[in-house]
């Protein structure tokens, strides 16, 4: 009477994504005046009070005011005076206010990019001896909202263990771990980061871990991590939808009207950051405020991930070094955001769309890349993206000497990975699927199945690709084919936890227990508190009669997950194989107690109880 | 024809031009007879530049301790004694500090950004002026690590006597005529 439940998989995510929007400036200004935009009525005479101050306000001083990322406030006369000759070189160069894209017919919402007029303007005013003007035409000071930004938050998560930044040396990328302490599924409609310290803050990203994967990597609860690259597994397949980003500036956004995200409880939130030194010692301690709605998701948008980084292998020297890549959507969408990533050797990001009648059309053109702005862009307006639409990058890399920001002195061959020092070559686009049949299931699994298969025929030695490809064709009941492709993915990494416990899963599932043991033995090997493998052995070994092994793996399971239905569940189901009758009863009475519905406990506790009066 | 005026400086007005330390003394850092090199290092409390580069100046202070005498100058008029003092708390620093709010030291160092430094040889002769390193590419862009020593090449050449190889590069930071 043991029931078995299907094996567990894991479904795996790699970079350091993010999200959502910045919303920079303009939703928190109020009162504020449009900026002058009148290029053919030049003023002979600039000053401030009429000319500079609208600019100033309207695209500076969101950020440059007490308490915000920029150093310095820029919120009257005398503070822009006292910058004036070096506001005037960073909007020439355009490193001010920070937009890296280029202007392009599909407009970005809160573009945050000054007109060649302002700019100018700006030059005159210095040159003309930065006269301040009538104060009578000077506009309203704008507002800002001090503390959260969209009132108080519904839940406040603070970082556990806060991180001490070193006075100097190299850029720091730190991972703070949020358990999310909520008891049921909650939906979010905003998510506000406040980094810490702003000013010390480049920018921070949000995954959402389903399953407490990240865990693993801290040497002890709550401590965090480092890395700037992470590896988010999750049993399901629930990709992530939202770009839950914060840069300077950044301005929360709310979802539209059905699209919250989904909080579980046990889920964990990880802020992935990048920190710089500011010449002293800094403490950064985040925290994230959470909004909820009652409305749950309606639309479910996803992040579909362009990428070649099997083709980052750039010679030392190499000043323009091409990467590409090409996919063909296999159903339409609308796409809604874009979030580029490369490191410190990117130079020209380019992303467009060549849509079914040839048309092209521009996505993204950053024509120098600043890994210290990255951004998520979203879009003013939905841009719909029929099936068969082509959506292409081109990054061109710099290795050469010329590029200031070569990480190499003297320039060395550079290569694909995690490390900040390595390269990337990312993608992410935010799609909504639209025009599909619900009773296809759900329609990102074809996104994400063409583009694991996309994956796998562009780097046959894409681990992930082949693993991801795997849990789609598993999730479709293509077992078989599934299993195929999980060898694939641990012949390339033999030692790795989650593909030997993926493919040991699979093969239980396809009822083969006895070639399952090995695999599910070596994921336990790399990862001996590998909560997923233990139970995945536990049916493997139930599969082949060794119930005494298949208890001993249970209770090592609930070891590591002490409250959990399932496996208590079927813990009693093998002791009660094994004759054990009393303890068995117990272990499904204390399944029933965590989850009343429990359909293994609730129908062998019934079977049990009328066993055990039957003696 | 214009006539020709001739202008006679006050006493007066000399004595504002002096730099003075923390407690208001007037302070001229050319005057000690130490026999030590002199470098001036101008910095703006409201310069992200300046402020990140506490660890590099004070890891050459201390590098040269014996026989350079380092000062810190603050031409921002607005940047107080006290507001100076918690800056220097703040990041840690061990050098003494001077206000230089008519910009007397930073004419004599031709100086125009912060941070930017000035070296001056045993017999207080101008050697070098300009940037401590090349870390900053500009506003926006800061390499990984610096690949140049401008600062740390001229206090060598000063110190043996011979001439700096490039007497003059500008840095990367804040204007100081901003301030005036």
């Amino acid at each position: 009477m043991l029931h078995l439940r299907p094996g567990i998989n894991s479904w795996l995510r790699v970079g350091a994504w993010a999200a959502i929007l910045l919303t920079a400036v303009a939703a928190t200004l109020s009162g504020r005046t449009a900026p002058h935009r009148s290029s053919e009525r030049r003023p002979a005479q600039v000053t401030f009070n009429r000319d500079i101050a609208p600019i100033v306000f309207h695209s500076c001083s969101s950020c440059h005011r007490p308490g915000e990322a920029a150093p310095f406030s820029l919120l009257n006369y005398s503070d822009v005076r006292k910058h004036a000759r070096q506001i005037v070189d960073v909007t020439q160069s355009r490193a001010m206010p920070p937009w890296l894209p280029e202007p392009q017919e599909l407009k970005f919402a809160d573009e945050l990019r000054l007109s060649d007029t302002e700019i100018n303007l700006i030059k005159s005013w210095v040159e003309q001896g930065e006269v301040e003007g009538d104060p009578s035409v000077l506009p309203v000071q704008p507002k800002f909202v001090d503390g959260w930004r969209l009132g108080e938050p519904d839940l406040v998560l603070t970082a556990n263990k806060p991180l001490t930044l070193p006075p100097s040396g190299t850029d720091t990328y730190w991972n703070f771990i949020f358990p999310v302490p909520i008891q049921e599924t909650r939906w979010v409609k905003a998510v506000e980061i406040r980094p810490g310290d702003k000013r010390y803050v480049h920018h921070a990203n949000i995954l959402v871990d389903r399953e407490g994967s990240s865990r693993q990597h801290e040497t002890e609860p709550g401590a965090g991590f480092g890395g700037m690259e992470i590896r988010i597994e999750s049993r399901v397949f629930d990709p992530d939808s939202h770009l839950l980003f914060w840069k300077p500036g950044t301005v929360p956004y709310v979802e539209p009207e059905g699209m919250a995200m989904r909080l579980d409880k046990g889920t964990d939130l990880i802020l992935n950051t990048h920190l710089q030194p500011s010449g002293k010692p800094e403490v950064i301690q985040p925290s994230i405020g959470l909004y909820f709605t009652p409305h749950p998701a309606t639309k479910l948008p996803m992040l579909l991930q362009l990428e070649n980084d099997a083709k980052l292998d750039i010679p030392a020297g190499q000043r323009d070094f091409l990467v590409t890549d090409d996919f063909a959507l296999p159903s339409d969408v609308e796409l809604l955001a874009i979030y580029p990533h490369a490191h410190y050797l990117g130079k020209d990001i380019q992303a467009f769309a060549t849509l079914p009648d040839g048309t092209k059309k521009t996505l993204l053109h950053i024509p120098q890349w600043n890994l210290n702005w990255q951004a998520v862009y979203r879009y003013e307006q939905p841009m719909r993206l029929p099936k068969g639409t082509k959506v292409s990058l081109r990054y061109v890399y710099d290795n050469s000497e010329g590029n200031p920001l070569n990480p190499n002195h003297p320039p060395a061959r550079v290569k694909g990975g995690n490390r900040s020092s390595d390269e990337m070559c990312h993608l992410w686009l935010q799609v909504l699927p639209v025009n599909f049949d619900p009773a296809q299931g759900d329609p990102r699994m074809v996104l994400q199945q063409a583009l694991a298969q996309h994956n796998v025929e562009k780097n046959p030695r894409d681990f992930e690709a082949h693993y991801n490809l795997a849990a789609m064709l598993q999730a479709k009941d293509k077992i078989e084919d599934a299993i195929h492709e999980y060898e694939a993915a641990v012949r390339l990494r033999p030692e790795d936890a989650a593909g030997n416990n993926a493919l040991g899963a699979a093969l239980v599932e396809a009822e083969h227990p006895a070639q399952a043991v090995g695999y599910l033995q070596t994921a336990l090997k790399a990862r001996p508190d590998y909560f997923e493998a233990h139970y995945n052995l536990g049916f493997a070994l139930a599969g082949q009669d060794d119930f005494a092994g298949a208890v001993e793996q249970f209770r090592f399971a609930l070891k590591l997950q002490p409250d959990d239905a399932n496996v208590e569940a079927n813990l009693g189901a093998a002791l009660a194989q094994m004759g054990q009758l009393p303890e068995a009863k117990s272990h499904f009475e204390h399944a029933l107690q965590i989850d009343p519905n429990q359909p293994i406990a609730k129908e062998n506790l019934v079977e049990l109880l009328r066993e055990m009066n039957s003696h | 024809m214009p006539a020709a005026v001739l202008l006679i400086g006050s006493a007066f007005a000399v004595a504002q031009q002096t730099a003075t330390d923390l407690d208001g003394h007037a302070v001229n850092p050319l005057a000690t007879d130490s026999g030590k090199i002199v470098v001036l290092v101008f910095l703006r409390r409201d310069c992200p530049v300046s402020s990140r580069y506490a660890p590099v100046i004070q890891r050459i202070s201390r590098q040269y301790a014996d026989r350079a005498t380092f000062w810190l100058v603050y031409p921002d008029k607005s940047d107080s004694p006290q507001a100076i003092r918690k800056y220097l708390e703040d990041y840690g620093y061990r050098l003494p500090a001077l206000r230089d709010p008519e910009h007397m030291l930073v004419k004599i160092a031709r100086v125009q950004i912060t941070p930017e430094v000035a070296v001056f040889d045993r017999g207080h002769q101008l050697v070098y002026d300009g940037r401590i390193d090349d870390w900053y590419v500009d506003l926006a862009r800061a390499k990984p690590a610096a690949t140049t020593r401008e600062l740390d090449d001229a206090i060598r050449a000063a110190l043996a006597g011979k001439a700096v190889a490039k007497s003059e590069v500008r840095g990367v930071g804040c204007y100081i005529s901003d301030l005036e």
